[in-house]
């Protein structure tokens, strides 16, 4: 799309945080999964930002980390122990993979945040879940309450719920406009992802708003290409990405740590905190958590409602969930006749091997 | 597994233990047949005592893995996962049990005749990814009863009393469940029983633990396979039993002085799970006097159990087993590690960087950090896996073994 993308936002976001922190004052707090409850940092006046960062120089991290330790866990490391992240007030883990938990222990006792906390989400839908989700966001608050010195509030809250869901609205939007064949390039809309977990969300919206009317107002339809839908954890190559589209893809659906899984589900009116709780035990499942019927279902939904036409599977090398998941997803996809194929990241980004790769998958598709 | 990878045994107590081992499945195969229930669980949680006070058999799959690897039939499972599309790359534990279970079962002469097929399953979201991703696949595989249940993925010092009555609530929803499929009443006071069993298990094996502090150390890693009565036998006499004969015999060896060698010399500390193909390694220290007398693995039985409190006792336990070895939290198991390093008067210690498990050998490049900074206890880390031998090289062991070896003789020479 000619003029203004999220891909500007996304290379300007950290010093965009760092500017507002410097401004406002406001702590910032770092989450390394999906999982953190966004909306209860927001709602102490916490900018909360993911931490993030594409494939590069892995090996700063190895004083550190064992190289058998995912691509994406050891670059977060290095880009840790180069300062990138020295804005940092503080560091929160939603308790998602093993690599994930041990890089949270590492970063805390290298880099000294002061501000550090561990919640442990279910892992399982099951009748208990909700009120033990109630208590550990309950803790989460008690300790956000003595670190930003102040009580929480629900109105607070209620203010903050209001924000994120109007941007996930919006942002499942451009999804669903992106579907109807509106031109929209997934890496914008994966700029976007990164956006909506780093940018003040006061910043975010608005941007988002001009973002999606001008999508509308162009309405320039790409030409037919086949729909994608790219299945993984941590995807970040905005090459690969853009590659895809260009041989004959469009990728209209992900199954991913950012993007559609928290875009799904509304949180539900009521109670702000029991309306939380509803939204993080019910959002899509990664396959980090243990209930695979419930992932299974999911990724049906969303083959149906996008009509795939073929999945990528992007992985991460070493990474136990997705590589136990993989045979699973597999056999569903074949039962559909979904075809599909996977890609194996090894923390060296988008090379010759896995273009080869890629364009041979689509050479597949199109004699099909 | 050849002979020349058999570690070298100088504990009496391995006779008995052999027999328990052989029982254990013995007992499972005999349940089987007789038509009571057999399930297979996760390891490391407090259900091993609710199992058996209501005389349902338990099977740890975990526990089968390093069976297979030790007696060879792990590289057949491998193939078999790896057929079904299963990365080479994932845990050992993981790729062996998912290939038997799918596929292995079916051999003929296995070694204990191999596993019972489970009447149910638990399911667990706990303990490590692996663990939780074996479950998906034998509930998806076996087509029998499940039983899904969670826990906190919590660092010892983190927890709080909601933890623990979550899995306190899912225990009686377990009862229910096994009162279900068994058709028998669940009766509290055998539970109570199996607890202050599992309690005093736990406190003879501290006892046992702190006996190695003895110069020269009663028995060195070598011996770990003790430990299957921990995993197994928890909740039973048989463990109990079993221990007190040990640490008697662990005692008897303090008081005559009589160590592992007759030339202690230096003592090691070995981090993250052994090779269970190879476990002679832990006699390989021995030509530089140098015996292994504590480890982190086995400091997961450091607990107490309460017998008035049982259900929040086996939930407790379901909750600490874990995180006491694994990187849920880094600065607590720093801190066991360190008093570990102090009270057995450690010179040196060993670290198995383990490609099998992500969530011990993470944070270990730090522990060595600290021994080193804080302690002037130096480390020497080498790369090797718990359950694949093609993923270590004697050789590089060796070579950095070696080295580690000779300094640290200089060291104890001066």
């Amino acid at each position: 799309m000619d003029g203004m993308n999220f891909r500007d936002l996304y290379e300007r976001r950290l010093d965009i945080v760092k500017e507002q922190k410097e401004k406002t004052n406001r702590p910032v707090i770092g989450t390394f999964c999906s999982y953190a409850p966004f909306e209860i940092l927001h709602s102490f006046g916490v900018i909360p930002v993911r931490i993030w960062g594409e494939s590069g120089n892995l090996h700063k991290a190895d004083a550190l980390l064992q190289t058998f330790i995912c691509p994406p866990v050891r670059h977060l490391m290095a880009l840790g122990l180069d300062g990138h992240y020295g804005f940092l007030d503080g560091v929160v883990l939603s308790y998602s993979c093993d690599a994930v938990c041990g890089l949270y222990n590492i970063w805390a006792r290298n880099l000294r945040p002061g501000f550090s906390h561990l919640i442990s989400l279910p892992y399982m839908e099951i009748d208990e879940a909700s009120a033990y989700t109630t208590a550990e966001f309950g803790n989460f608050i008690e300790k956000l309450e003595s670190f930003a010195k102040k009580q929480f509030s629900q109105e607070s809250l209620e203010r903050s719920i209001a924000l994120y869901s109007e941007a996930r609205s919006l942002m499942k939007n451009l999804y669903l406009l992106k579907k109807k064949g509106f031109l929209v390039s997934y890496a914008d809309i994966h700029a976007m992802n990164i956006c909506s977990q780093t940018l003040p969300v006061e910043i975010f919206l608005p941007e988002l708003k001009k973002y999606v009317k001008t999508v509308e107002e162009e309405a320039r339809r790409s030409r037919k290409k086949l729909k994608i839908l790219i299945s993984g954890s941590v995807i970040s190559d905005a090459s690969l990405m853009d590659f895809i589209e260009e041989i004959g893809g469009d990728i209209v659906a992900d199954d991913a740590c950012t993007g559609l899984r928290l875009l799904r589900n509304v949180i539900p009116e009521g109670d702000p905190l029991q309306s939380l709780v509803k939204y993080y035990l019910t959002m899509p499942r990664c396959s980090s958590r243990a209930d695979f019927p419930s992932r299974k279902a999911s990724l049906i939904e969303t083959i149906t409602d996008f009509d795939i036409d073929a999945v990528i599977f992007i992985h991460q090398k070493f990474c136990d969930p997705h590589l136990s998941d993989h045979p699973f997803l597999k056999k569903i996809l074949d039962d559909m006749r979904i075809p599909h194929m996977q890609i194996e990241l090894e923390g060296d980004g988008f090379t010759g091997q896995v273009r080869t790769r890629v364009e041979s998958f689509f050479e597949m598709l199109e004699r099909r | 597994m050849t002979e020349g990878k058999k570690t070298t045994k100088r504990l009496h107590a391995n006779k008995s233990l052999r027999k328990i081992i052989t029982d254990f499945y013995a007992d499972a195969h005999r349940a089987k047949a007789e038509g009571r229930p057999v399930g297979w669980i996760p390891p490391m949680n407090g259900l091993i005592e609710l199992f058996y006070s209501m005389d349902i058999h338990p099977i740890f799959p975990e526990n089968w893995a390093p069976i297979c690897a030790a007696i060879g039939t792990n590289t057949n499972n491998f193939a078999y996962a790896e057929k079904k599309g299963y990365s080479g790359d994932l845990c050992g534990y993981f790729r062996n049990n998912v290939g038997y279970a799918l596929d292995g079962i079916q051999e003929a002469n296995q070694p204990l005749d191999g596993l019972p097929k489970p009447d149910f399953l638990i399911s667990f979201g706990a303990g490590c990814i692996p663990t939780m991703k074996t479950f998906q696949v034998l509930c998806d595989h076996f087509r029998v009863p499940v039983f899904r249940a969670d826990l906190p993925q919590i660092g010892l010092e983190d927890i709080k009393d909601h933890h623990i009555q979550y899995g306190v609530i899912q225990i009686k929803r377990l009862i229910k469940f096994l009162e279900d499929l068994t058709g028998r009443k669940f009766d509290i006071d055998r539970l109570r029983q199996a607890v202050a069993y599992t309690d005093e298990a736990c406190r003879i094996w501290d006892e046992i633990m702190d006996a190695r502090r003895a110069i020269p150390s009663p028995f060195s890693a070598a011996e770990i396979g003790i430990m299957f009565v921990m995993v197994t036998r928890h909740g039973t006499k048989i463990a109990v039993d079993f221990l007190q004969d040990v640490l008697k015999e662990v005692r008897e060896k303090v008081e005559r002085g009589e160590g592992v060698i007759p030339n202690e010399r230096i003592r090691l500390f070995w981090d993250n799970i052994p090779l269970w193909y190879n476990m002679k390694l832990f006699n390989y220290f021995e030509k530089w006097d140098a015996v292994v007398v504590a480890e982190t693995y086995t400091s997961a039985w450091t607990l107490r159990m309460n017998p008035d409190k049982p259900l929040e006792s086996i939930a407790y336990k379901s909750l600490v087993s874990y995180p006491l070895v694994s990187c849920v939290s880094l600065d607590k198991r720093i801190e066991l590690i360190k008093k570990a390093v102090k009270d057995y008067k450690i010179d040196g210690a060993i670290f198995h960087s383990n490609r099998s498990c992500k969530p011990i050998s993470m944070g270990q490049m730090d522990i060595m950090k600290v021994l080193s900074e804080e302690l002037n206890v130096p480390g020497v880390m080498f790369d090797g896996d718990h359950m694949d031998a093609g993923k270590f090289s004697m050789a590089q062991f060796q070579t950095r073994i070696d080295a580690f070896m000779e300094m640290l003789s200089e060291r104890k020479r001066i």
